[in-house]
Protein backbone atom coordinates (compact mmCIF):
# COMPACT_ATOMS: atom_id res chain seq x y z
CA UNK A 1 0.00 0.00 0.00
CA UNK A 2 2.79 2.02 1.08
CA UNK A 3 4.69 1.52 -1.95
CA UNK A 4 1.97 1.93 -3.99
CA UNK A 5 1.11 5.25 -2.75
CA UNK A 6 4.57 6.91 -2.86
CA UNK A 7 4.56 5.48 -6.87
CA UNK A 8 1.48 7.11 -7.12
CA UNK A 9 3.10 10.64 -5.43
CA UNK A 10 6.21 10.15 -7.31
CA UNK A 11 4.39 9.79 -10.74
CA UNK A 12 2.05 12.86 -9.78
CA UNK A 13 4.86 14.91 -9.35
CA UNK A 14 6.80 13.92 -12.28
CA UNK A 15 4.13 14.26 -14.80
CA UNK A 16 3.21 17.63 -13.24
CA UNK A 17 6.94 18.44 -14.38
CA UNK A 18 6.92 16.92 -17.57
CA UNK A 19 3.30 16.76 -18.88
CA UNK A 20 4.58 14.72 -21.78
CA UNK A 21 4.72 11.81 -19.99
CA UNK A 22 1.06 11.95 -18.27
CA UNK A 23 0.45 12.18 -22.28
CA UNK A 24 2.20 8.87 -23.46
CA UNK A 25 1.10 7.02 -20.12
CA UNK A 26 -2.16 5.93 -21.15
CA UNK A 27 -0.96 5.03 -24.77
CA UNK A 28 0.99 2.32 -23.12
CA UNK A 29 -1.59 -0.58 -22.76
CA UNK A 30 -3.08 0.50 -26.41
CA UNK A 31 0.34 -0.09 -27.45
CA UNK A 32 1.09 -3.08 -25.75
CA UNK A 33 -2.49 -5.07 -26.32
CA UNK A 34 -1.91 -4.06 -30.16
CA UNK A 35 1.36 -5.61 -29.99
CA UNK A 36 0.38 -8.86 -28.42
CA UNK A 37 -2.59 -9.52 -30.34
CA UNK A 38 -0.17 -8.72 -33.42
CA UNK A 39 2.32 -11.29 -32.20
CA UNK A 40 0.22 -14.27 -31.47
CA UNK A 41 -0.31 -14.94 -34.65
CA UNK A 42 -4.05 -14.95 -34.46
CA UNK A 43 -3.97 -12.66 -37.97
CA UNK A 44 -1.23 -12.56 -40.71
CA UNK A 45 1.69 -10.14 -40.32
CA UNK A 46 0.78 -8.69 -43.67
CA UNK A 47 -3.31 -8.35 -42.75
CA UNK A 48 -2.49 -7.10 -38.95
CA UNK A 49 1.15 -5.44 -38.56
CA UNK A 50 2.88 -5.04 -35.01
CA UNK A 51 3.84 -1.63 -33.49
CA UNK A 52 7.25 -2.69 -34.46
CA UNK A 53 6.51 -2.92 -38.11
CA UNK A 54 4.78 0.14 -38.34
CA UNK A 55 7.73 1.49 -36.29
CA UNK A 56 10.59 0.74 -39.02
CA UNK A 57 8.37 1.66 -41.75
CA UNK A 58 8.22 5.25 -39.98
CA UNK A 59 11.64 5.38 -39.79
CA UNK A 60 12.09 4.43 -43.26
CA UNK A 61 9.60 6.42 -44.85
CA UNK A 62 11.08 9.38 -42.62
CA UNK A 63 14.70 8.43 -43.98
CA UNK A 64 13.50 8.80 -47.56
CA UNK A 65 12.17 11.96 -47.32
CA UNK A 66 7.93 10.33 -48.37
CA UNK A 67 6.46 11.16 -45.15
CA UNK A 68 8.18 14.54 -44.08
CA UNK A 69 6.90 16.01 -48.01
CA UNK A 70 3.71 14.79 -47.52
CA UNK A 71 2.81 15.64 -44.23
CA UNK A 72 4.62 19.35 -45.18
CA UNK A 73 2.05 19.13 -48.47
CA UNK A 74 -1.22 18.60 -45.92
CA UNK A 75 -0.06 21.25 -43.39
CA UNK A 76 0.55 23.65 -45.84
CA UNK A 77 -3.23 23.36 -47.50
CA UNK A 78 -4.74 22.99 -44.35
CA UNK A 79 -3.08 26.54 -43.16
CA UNK A 80 -3.74 27.66 -46.38
CA UNK A 81 -7.77 27.35 -45.88
CA UNK A 82 -7.79 27.76 -42.79
CA UNK A 83 -6.23 31.43 -43.18
CA UNK A 84 -9.00 32.07 -45.90
CA UNK A 85 -11.49 30.63 -43.57
CA UNK A 86 -10.53 32.80 -40.36
CA UNK A 87 -9.88 36.11 -42.51
CA UNK A 88 -13.76 35.46 -43.91
CA UNK A 89 -15.06 33.68 -40.68
CA UNK A 90 -14.52 36.34 -37.91
CA UNK A 91 -15.27 39.89 -40.01
CA UNK A 92 -18.91 37.37 -41.20
CA UNK A 93 -19.49 36.34 -37.62
CA UNK A 94 -19.17 40.06 -36.14
CA UNK A 95 -21.49 41.22 -38.92
CA UNK A 96 -24.18 39.01 -38.32
CA UNK A 97 -23.64 39.15 -34.18
CA UNK A 98 -23.75 42.93 -34.16
CA UNK A 99 -25.95 43.58 -36.87
CA UNK A 100 -30.09 42.43 -36.75
CA UNK A 101 -30.57 42.47 -40.23
CA UNK A 102 -27.40 41.22 -41.22
CA UNK A 103 -28.43 38.32 -38.70
CA UNK A 104 -31.83 37.73 -40.28
CA UNK A 105 -30.85 37.76 -44.02
CA UNK A 106 -27.49 35.65 -43.50
CA UNK A 107 -28.83 32.90 -40.64
CA UNK A 108 -31.14 31.47 -42.41
CA UNK A 109 -28.64 30.99 -46.29
CA UNK A 110 -25.77 30.24 -43.22
CA UNK A 111 -27.62 27.09 -41.95
CA UNK A 112 -28.55 25.70 -44.77
CA UNK A 113 -24.88 25.78 -46.46
CA UNK A 114 -23.86 24.42 -43.14
CA UNK A 115 -25.89 21.60 -43.66
CA UNK A 116 -24.45 20.75 -46.81
CA UNK A 117 -21.43 18.70 -45.37
CA UNK A 118 -17.89 19.51 -47.25
CA UNK A 119 -17.62 15.98 -49.08
CA UNK A 120 -20.93 17.02 -50.30
CA UNK A 121 -19.65 19.61 -52.33
CA UNK A 122 -16.62 17.33 -53.65
CA UNK A 123 -18.36 16.17 -57.10
CA UNK A 124 -19.46 19.67 -57.88
CA UNK A 125 -15.96 20.90 -57.50
CA UNK A 126 -14.56 18.40 -59.14
CA UNK A 127 -16.40 19.24 -62.39
CA UNK A 128 -15.58 22.97 -61.65
CA UNK A 129 -12.12 22.73 -60.53
CA UNK A 130 -11.22 19.66 -61.11
CA UNK A 131 -8.73 17.72 -59.04
CA UNK A 132 -6.90 20.10 -57.69
CA UNK A 133 -5.41 22.45 -55.28
CA UNK A 134 -8.76 24.91 -55.83
CA UNK A 135 -10.79 21.84 -55.08
CA UNK A 136 -9.13 21.20 -51.95
CA UNK A 137 -8.53 24.77 -50.83
CA UNK A 138 -12.45 25.52 -51.05
CA UNK A 139 -13.66 22.38 -49.01
CA UNK A 140 -11.48 23.47 -45.82
CA UNK A 141 -12.24 27.12 -46.44
CA UNK A 142 -15.80 25.68 -46.36
CA UNK A 143 -15.40 23.44 -43.57
CA UNK A 144 -13.33 25.88 -41.18
CA UNK A 145 -15.79 28.36 -42.23
CA UNK A 146 -18.72 27.65 -40.68
CA UNK A 147 -17.86 26.63 -36.93
CA UNK A 148 -15.86 29.80 -36.75
CA UNK A 149 -18.71 31.99 -38.15
CA UNK A 150 -21.12 30.28 -35.92
CA UNK A 151 -19.21 31.19 -32.69
CA UNK A 152 -18.23 34.41 -33.33
CA UNK A 153 -21.96 34.98 -33.56
CA UNK A 154 -21.90 33.64 -30.73
CA UNK A 155 -19.41 35.44 -29.08
CA UNK A 156 -20.36 38.87 -30.35
CA UNK A 157 -23.94 38.43 -28.45
CA UNK A 158 -22.46 37.14 -25.36
CA UNK A 159 -20.57 40.45 -24.62
CA UNK A 160 -22.83 42.40 -22.06
CA UNK A 161 -24.60 45.33 -23.92
CA UNK A 162 -23.55 47.69 -20.86
CA UNK A 163 -19.86 47.07 -21.79
CA UNK A 164 -20.26 48.57 -25.25
CA UNK A 165 -22.18 51.32 -23.52
CA UNK A 166 -19.96 52.12 -21.10
CA UNK A 167 -17.06 52.26 -23.77
CA UNK A 168 -18.78 54.64 -25.54
CA UNK A 169 -19.80 56.88 -22.69
CA UNK A 170 -16.11 56.80 -21.76
CA UNK A 171 -15.58 58.08 -25.54
CA UNK A 172 -14.60 55.15 -27.87
CA UNK A 173 -15.73 55.83 -31.56
CA UNK A 174 -17.47 53.07 -33.00
CA UNK A 175 -14.19 51.45 -34.18
CA UNK A 176 -12.68 51.42 -30.75
CA UNK A 177 -15.58 49.75 -29.70
CA UNK A 178 -15.27 46.88 -32.16
CA UNK A 179 -11.56 46.66 -31.06
CA UNK A 180 -11.86 47.19 -27.14
CA UNK A 181 -14.87 45.74 -26.27
CA UNK A 182 -16.55 43.34 -28.84
CA UNK A 183 -13.06 41.70 -30.49
CA UNK A 184 -11.55 40.64 -26.91
CA UNK A 185 -15.56 39.86 -25.36
CA UNK A 186 -15.59 37.78 -28.28
CA UNK A 187 -12.25 36.25 -28.71
CA UNK A 188 -12.86 32.83 -26.08
CA UNK A 189 -15.91 31.85 -28.36
CA UNK A 190 -13.80 32.63 -31.54
CA UNK A 191 -11.05 30.64 -30.64
CA UNK A 192 -13.54 27.18 -29.44
CA UNK A 193 -14.41 28.06 -33.10
CA UNK A 194 -10.93 27.43 -34.81
CA UNK A 195 -10.53 24.96 -32.43
CA UNK A 196 -13.55 23.10 -33.89
CA UNK A 197 -12.59 24.32 -37.29
CA UNK A 198 -9.31 23.02 -37.49
CA UNK A 199 -10.11 19.82 -36.10
CA UNK A 200 -13.12 19.52 -38.80
CA UNK A 201 -11.03 20.90 -41.78
CA UNK A 202 -7.92 18.34 -40.90
CA UNK A 203 -10.42 15.32 -41.02
CA UNK A 204 -11.92 16.87 -44.35
CA UNK A 205 -8.89 17.40 -45.95
CA UNK A 206 -7.89 13.78 -45.28
CA UNK A 207 -10.80 12.56 -46.88
CA UNK A 208 -10.42 15.16 -50.08
CA UNK A 209 -7.03 13.69 -50.11
CA UNK A 210 -8.21 10.33 -50.73
CA UNK A 211 -10.19 11.28 -53.53
CA UNK A 212 -8.36 14.57 -55.00
CA UNK A 213 -5.11 13.76 -54.09
CA UNK A 214 -1.25 13.65 -55.77
CA UNK A 215 0.19 13.68 -52.30
CA UNK A 216 -0.35 14.44 -48.69
CA UNK A 217 -0.92 12.02 -45.69
CA UNK A 218 -4.45 10.74 -46.80
CA UNK A 219 -3.06 10.23 -50.21
CA UNK A 220 -0.44 8.39 -48.69
CA UNK A 221 -3.03 6.03 -47.13
CA UNK A 222 -5.28 5.51 -49.90
CA UNK A 223 -1.68 4.94 -52.05
CA UNK A 224 -0.88 2.76 -49.44
CA UNK A 225 -4.14 0.58 -49.93
CA UNK A 226 -3.80 0.40 -53.64
CA UNK A 227 -0.22 -1.65 -52.65
CA UNK A 228 -1.47 -3.80 -49.87
CA UNK A 229 0.62 -1.61 -47.21
CA UNK A 230 -1.36 -2.09 -44.00
CA UNK A 231 2.01 -0.78 -42.64
CA UNK A 232 1.72 2.68 -44.08
CA UNK A 233 -2.05 3.02 -43.52
CA UNK A 234 -1.92 2.55 -40.01
CA UNK A 235 1.39 4.87 -39.55
CA UNK A 236 -1.35 7.60 -41.71
CA UNK A 237 -3.59 7.29 -38.99
CA UNK A 238 -1.23 7.07 -36.18
CA UNK A 239 0.25 10.70 -37.32
CA UNK A 240 -3.13 11.96 -37.93
CA UNK A 241 -4.13 11.70 -34.50
CA UNK A 242 -0.65 12.55 -33.05
CA UNK A 243 -0.04 15.68 -34.75
CA UNK A 244 -3.81 16.79 -33.70
CA UNK A 245 -3.29 16.22 -30.37
CA UNK A 246 0.10 18.23 -30.17
CA UNK A 247 -2.13 21.15 -32.23
CA UNK A 248 -5.14 20.68 -30.01
CA UNK A 249 -2.80 20.30 -26.20
CA UNK A 250 -0.05 22.53 -27.25
CA UNK A 251 -1.47 25.11 -29.41
CA UNK A 252 -4.84 26.01 -29.14
CA UNK A 253 -5.76 24.82 -25.77
CA UNK A 254 -3.32 27.19 -23.72
CA UNK A 255 -4.55 30.20 -25.89
CA UNK A 256 -8.08 29.24 -24.61
CA UNK A 257 -6.85 29.06 -21.20
CA UNK A 258 -4.72 32.08 -21.58
CA UNK A 259 -7.88 34.20 -22.24
CA UNK A 260 -11.45 33.37 -21.42
CA UNK A 261 -10.25 31.74 -18.23
CA UNK A 262 -7.97 34.58 -17.05
CA UNK A 263 -10.68 36.81 -17.28
CA UNK A 264 -13.04 34.85 -15.79
CA UNK A 265 -15.39 35.05 -18.46
CA UNK A 266 -15.16 30.97 -18.52
CA UNK A 267 -14.99 29.03 -15.39
CA UNK A 268 -11.95 26.48 -16.13
CA UNK B 1 -25.19 77.61 -14.01
CA UNK B 2 -26.93 74.91 -15.19
CA UNK B 3 -25.23 71.59 -15.96
CA UNK B 4 -28.13 69.88 -17.58
CA UNK B 5 -31.36 70.77 -19.04
CA UNK B 6 -34.61 68.24 -19.33
CA UNK B 7 -36.83 69.98 -21.13
CA UNK B 8 -40.05 68.22 -21.83
CA UNK B 9 -38.66 64.95 -22.47
CA UNK B 10 -40.80 62.31 -23.93
CA UNK B 11 -40.70 58.47 -24.82
CA UNK B 12 -43.14 56.72 -26.60
CA UNK B 13 -42.30 53.48 -28.12
CA UNK B 14 -44.27 50.69 -30.16
CA UNK B 15 -45.83 47.76 -28.51
CA UNK B 16 -45.82 45.05 -31.58
CA UNK B 17 -47.56 42.54 -29.19
CA UNK B 18 -49.95 45.06 -28.14
CA UNK B 19 -50.06 46.94 -31.42
CA UNK B 20 -50.21 50.36 -30.25
CA UNK B 21 -48.04 52.94 -28.49
CA UNK B 22 -46.92 53.29 -25.24
CA UNK B 23 -45.64 56.05 -23.28
CA UNK B 24 -43.00 55.16 -20.75
CA UNK B 25 -42.08 59.05 -20.04
CA UNK B 26 -44.47 62.36 -20.25
CA UNK B 27 -42.69 66.03 -20.64
CA UNK B 28 -40.18 65.42 -18.18
CA UNK B 29 -38.79 68.67 -17.39
CA UNK B 30 -35.25 68.97 -15.15
CA UNK B 31 -32.92 71.46 -14.78
CA UNK B 32 -29.53 70.35 -12.98
CA UNK B 33 -26.97 73.20 -11.37
CA UNK B 34 -23.27 72.28 -11.40
CA UNK B 35 -21.84 70.53 -8.52
CA UNK B 36 -25.38 69.05 -7.52
CA UNK B 37 -26.32 65.85 -6.67
CA UNK B 38 -29.85 64.74 -7.76
CA UNK B 39 -31.29 61.40 -7.09
CA UNK B 40 -34.09 60.28 -9.12
CA UNK B 41 -36.34 57.58 -7.13
CA UNK B 42 -39.29 55.61 -7.62
CA UNK B 43 -40.59 52.46 -8.09
CA UNK B 44 -39.94 50.04 -10.53
CA UNK B 45 -41.65 50.84 -14.03
CA UNK B 46 -41.65 54.46 -13.41
CA UNK B 47 -39.39 55.47 -16.40
CA UNK B 48 -36.26 56.16 -14.74
CA UNK B 49 -34.28 54.24 -15.96
CA UNK B 50 -35.67 55.17 -19.40
CA UNK B 51 -34.66 58.64 -18.28
CA UNK B 52 -30.90 57.94 -17.99
CA UNK B 53 -30.69 55.93 -21.16
CA UNK B 54 -31.93 59.11 -22.49
CA UNK B 55 -29.75 61.60 -20.95
CA UNK B 56 -26.77 58.98 -21.51
CA UNK B 57 -27.55 58.75 -25.55
CA UNK B 58 -27.77 55.30 -24.93
CA UNK B 59 -31.85 55.09 -26.57
CA UNK B 60 -33.04 58.02 -28.80
CA UNK B 61 -35.35 60.48 -27.28
CA UNK B 62 -38.56 61.97 -28.58
CA UNK B 63 -39.90 65.62 -27.05
CA UNK B 64 -38.00 69.00 -26.98
CA UNK B 65 -33.85 68.88 -26.16
CA UNK B 66 -31.44 67.78 -23.25
CA UNK B 67 -28.57 70.07 -22.85
CA UNK B 68 -25.34 69.03 -21.49
CA UNK B 69 -23.93 72.37 -20.83
CA UNK B 70 -25.78 73.85 -23.93
CA UNK B 71 -25.08 71.06 -25.79
CA UNK B 72 -27.68 69.35 -27.85
CA UNK B 73 -27.64 65.45 -26.76
CA UNK B 74 -26.96 63.15 -29.77
CA UNK B 75 -25.83 59.74 -28.44
CA UNK B 76 -23.49 58.90 -26.29
CA UNK B 77 -20.32 60.71 -25.30
CA UNK B 78 -17.56 61.25 -22.77
CA UNK B 79 -19.68 64.31 -21.48
CA UNK B 80 -21.70 61.73 -19.64
CA UNK B 81 -20.41 59.48 -17.28
CA UNK B 82 -22.53 56.39 -16.68
CA UNK B 83 -21.69 53.66 -13.23
CA UNK B 84 -24.26 50.88 -14.47
CA UNK B 85 -25.44 48.16 -11.72
CA UNK B 86 -24.00 46.08 -13.72
CA UNK B 87 -20.76 47.54 -13.02
CA UNK B 88 -19.72 47.00 -16.63
CA UNK B 89 -16.10 46.27 -16.26
CA UNK B 90 -13.88 45.45 -18.95
CA UNK B 91 -12.92 41.94 -17.81
CA UNK B 92 -9.96 41.59 -20.67
CA UNK B 93 -8.05 44.93 -18.70
CA UNK B 94 -6.84 45.09 -14.96
CA UNK B 95 -8.22 47.27 -12.67
CA UNK B 96 -6.02 50.68 -13.64
CA UNK B 97 -6.54 49.68 -17.36
CA UNK B 98 -10.08 50.04 -17.23
CA UNK B 99 -9.76 53.39 -14.62
CA UNK B 100 -7.30 54.59 -17.93
CA UNK B 101 -10.04 53.66 -20.62
CA UNK B 102 -11.51 57.03 -21.14
CA UNK B 103 -7.88 59.43 -20.80
CA UNK B 104 -6.69 56.39 -23.83
CA UNK B 105 -9.72 57.08 -25.91
CA UNK B 106 -8.77 60.65 -25.53
CA UNK B 107 -5.51 59.88 -27.02
CA UNK B 108 -3.83 60.66 -23.31
CA UNK B 109 -0.20 58.77 -23.28
CA UNK B 110 0.47 56.18 -21.29
CA UNK B 111 2.26 57.20 -18.69
CA UNK B 112 -0.27 59.97 -17.97
CA UNK B 113 -3.10 58.05 -18.08
CA UNK B 114 -1.61 55.56 -15.28
CA UNK B 115 -1.08 58.94 -13.20
CA UNK B 116 -4.40 59.94 -13.49
CA UNK B 117 -5.40 56.18 -13.23
CA UNK B 118 -3.40 55.68 -10.05
CA UNK B 119 -4.58 59.27 -8.44
CA UNK B 120 -8.33 58.06 -8.91
CA UNK B 121 -7.68 54.48 -7.40
CA UNK B 122 -5.87 56.39 -4.12
CA UNK B 123 -9.29 58.23 -3.71
CA UNK B 124 -11.58 54.93 -3.55
CA UNK B 125 -8.58 53.10 -1.59
CA UNK B 126 -8.03 50.45 -4.28
CA UNK B 127 -4.53 51.60 -4.98
CA UNK B 128 -3.45 48.01 -4.09
CA UNK B 129 -5.68 46.49 -6.74
CA UNK B 130 -4.24 48.10 -9.65
CA UNK B 131 -2.98 45.32 -11.26
CA UNK B 132 -5.56 42.97 -10.89
CA UNK B 133 -8.57 41.71 -13.45
CA UNK B 134 -12.19 42.32 -12.09
CA UNK B 135 -13.39 38.94 -11.58
CA UNK B 136 -10.75 39.00 -8.98
CA UNK B 137 -12.79 41.58 -6.97
CA UNK B 138 -15.60 41.84 -4.40
CA UNK B 139 -18.62 43.25 -5.87
CA UNK B 140 -18.05 46.19 -4.03
CA UNK B 141 -14.36 46.88 -5.21
CA UNK B 142 -16.11 46.30 -8.55
CA UNK B 143 -18.29 49.34 -8.57
CA UNK B 144 -15.73 51.03 -6.42
CA UNK B 145 -13.79 50.86 -9.48
CA UNK B 146 -16.77 51.93 -11.94
CA UNK B 147 -17.41 55.05 -9.75
CA UNK B 148 -13.79 56.26 -10.80
CA UNK B 149 -13.23 54.98 -14.10
CA UNK B 150 -16.22 57.28 -14.77
CA UNK B 151 -14.66 59.96 -12.17
CA UNK B 152 -11.70 59.82 -14.52
CA UNK B 153 -12.40 60.98 -17.54
CA UNK B 154 -14.01 64.46 -16.07
CA UNK B 155 -17.49 64.00 -17.21
CA UNK B 156 -19.88 67.19 -17.14
CA UNK B 157 -22.47 64.98 -15.46
CA UNK B 158 -22.48 61.48 -13.38
CA UNK B 159 -25.15 59.47 -14.42
CA UNK B 160 -25.27 56.11 -11.82
CA UNK B 161 -28.27 53.51 -12.63
CA UNK B 162 -28.62 51.82 -9.29
CA UNK B 163 -25.25 50.94 -8.68
CA UNK B 164 -25.15 49.72 -5.49
CA UNK B 165 -28.13 47.49 -6.18
CA UNK B 166 -26.18 44.35 -6.65
CA UNK B 167 -23.74 44.78 -3.85
CA UNK B 168 -25.41 43.57 -0.19
CA UNK B 169 -26.26 45.78 2.66
CA UNK B 170 -23.16 46.54 4.89
CA UNK B 171 -21.19 47.30 1.45
CA UNK B 172 -24.14 49.12 0.33
CA UNK B 173 -24.08 51.57 3.65
CA UNK B 174 -20.18 52.09 2.90
CA UNK B 175 -20.00 52.46 -0.63
CA UNK B 176 -22.64 55.49 -0.21
CA UNK B 177 -21.05 56.62 2.67
CA UNK B 178 -18.26 57.04 0.62
CA UNK B 179 -19.65 58.71 -2.39
CA UNK B 180 -20.52 60.98 -0.20
CA UNK B 181 -16.79 61.60 0.47
CA UNK B 182 -16.23 61.83 -3.41
CA UNK B 183 -18.76 64.19 -3.86
CA UNK B 184 -17.53 66.98 -1.09
CA UNK B 185 -13.79 66.49 -2.76
CA UNK B 186 -14.57 66.77 -6.10
CA UNK B 187 -17.89 68.59 -6.27
CA UNK B 188 -19.43 66.47 -9.68
CA UNK B 189 -22.47 66.71 -11.14
CA UNK B 190 -24.63 63.52 -10.13
CA UNK B 191 -28.10 62.23 -10.97
CA UNK B 192 -28.33 58.80 -8.73
CA UNK B 193 -31.18 56.55 -10.08
CA UNK B 194 -32.45 54.31 -6.84
CA UNK B 195 -35.77 53.12 -5.96
CA UNK B 196 -33.83 52.86 -2.26
CA UNK B 197 -35.78 55.86 -0.87
CA UNK B 198 -33.23 56.02 2.01
CA UNK B 199 -30.36 55.92 -0.08
CA UNK B 200 -31.44 58.51 -2.18
CA UNK B 201 -32.07 61.33 0.44
CA UNK B 202 -29.02 60.37 2.41
CA UNK B 203 -27.11 60.66 -0.86
CA UNK B 204 -28.38 63.98 -2.06
CA UNK B 205 -28.97 67.53 -2.44
CA UNK B 206 -32.38 66.83 -4.14
CA UNK B 207 -34.43 63.88 -4.51
CA UNK B 208 -37.11 63.65 -7.74
CA UNK B 209 -39.56 61.59 -7.24
CA UNK B 210 -41.04 60.30 -10.20
CA UNK B 211 -44.62 57.79 -11.15
CA UNK B 212 -45.86 56.34 -13.96
CA UNK B 213 -43.11 58.71 -16.55
CA UNK B 214 -44.15 61.89 -14.73
CA UNK B 215 -42.10 64.13 -12.02
CA UNK B 216 -44.28 63.78 -8.93
CA UNK B 217 -42.77 65.73 -7.15
CA UNK B 218 -39.14 67.34 -5.66
CA UNK B 219 -37.78 67.70 -2.22
CA UNK B 220 -34.80 69.95 -1.08
CA UNK B 221 -32.27 67.84 1.44
CA UNK B 222 -30.29 70.52 3.76
CA UNK B 223 -28.76 67.44 5.79
CA UNK B 224 -25.30 68.62 6.69
CA UNK B 225 -22.17 67.12 5.42
CA UNK B 226 -20.24 64.79 5.65
CA UNK B 227 -22.97 62.49 5.88
CA UNK B 228 -22.55 59.68 8.22
CA UNK B 229 -24.86 56.63 8.59
CA UNK B 230 -24.36 55.77 12.27
CA UNK B 231 -25.38 59.98 12.55
CA UNK B 232 -28.21 60.43 10.24
CA UNK B 233 -30.07 56.68 10.55
CA UNK B 234 -31.22 58.65 14.34
CA UNK B 235 -31.94 61.97 12.74
CA UNK B 236 -34.97 63.42 13.28
CA UNK B 237 -34.68 65.76 9.30
CA UNK B 238 -33.25 62.51 7.78
CA UNK B 239 -36.48 60.73 9.03
CA UNK B 240 -38.95 63.30 8.37
CA UNK B 241 -37.76 63.66 4.67
CA UNK B 242 -37.24 59.88 4.52
CA UNK B 243 -40.85 59.04 5.56
CA UNK B 244 -42.44 62.34 3.28
CA UNK B 245 -41.00 60.82 0.08
CA UNK B 246 -41.65 57.17 1.34
CA UNK B 247 -45.36 57.96 1.28
CA UNK B 248 -44.55 59.93 -2.40
CA UNK B 249 -43.48 56.72 -3.47
CA UNK B 250 -45.78 54.55 -2.02
CA UNK B 251 -49.00 56.60 -3.30
CA UNK B 252 -47.38 56.27 -6.60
Amino acid sequence: MNIALRFWSGYVRTTHRWPIIATIVPFIPVVAIWSIVANSGMFPRAFFPAPVDVMRSFISLTYKGILPDYLQDSLIRLLFGATIGVALGIPLGILIGSSRLAHRICWPVLLFFQAIGDIAWLPILLIWFGFGLTTMTFVIVYTVLFPIVLSTVLGVQSVHRDLARAAQSLGASPMRVLWEVTLPGALPNIITGLRNGLGYGWRALIAVEIIVGTSGIGFMMFDARRAGSTVEILLGMIVLGTLWYIVDAWILAPIERATGQRWGLVTS
Amino acid sequence: MKTLSLKNLRKTYFDPYAGSQVTAVHDVSLDVEQGEFVSVVGPSGCGKTTILNMIAGFIPYTGDEILIDGNLVKGPGPDRGVVFQSFALFPWKTVLENVGFGPKMRGVPKDERDRTAREYLALAGLSHAADRYPNELSGGMQQRVGVVRALANNPAVLLMDEPFASVDAQTRMTLQEELTRIWQERKPTVIFITHDVAEAVFLANRVVVLSKGRVLDQIKVDLPRPRVWDHLIEDETFKRLSAQVLQMVRAA
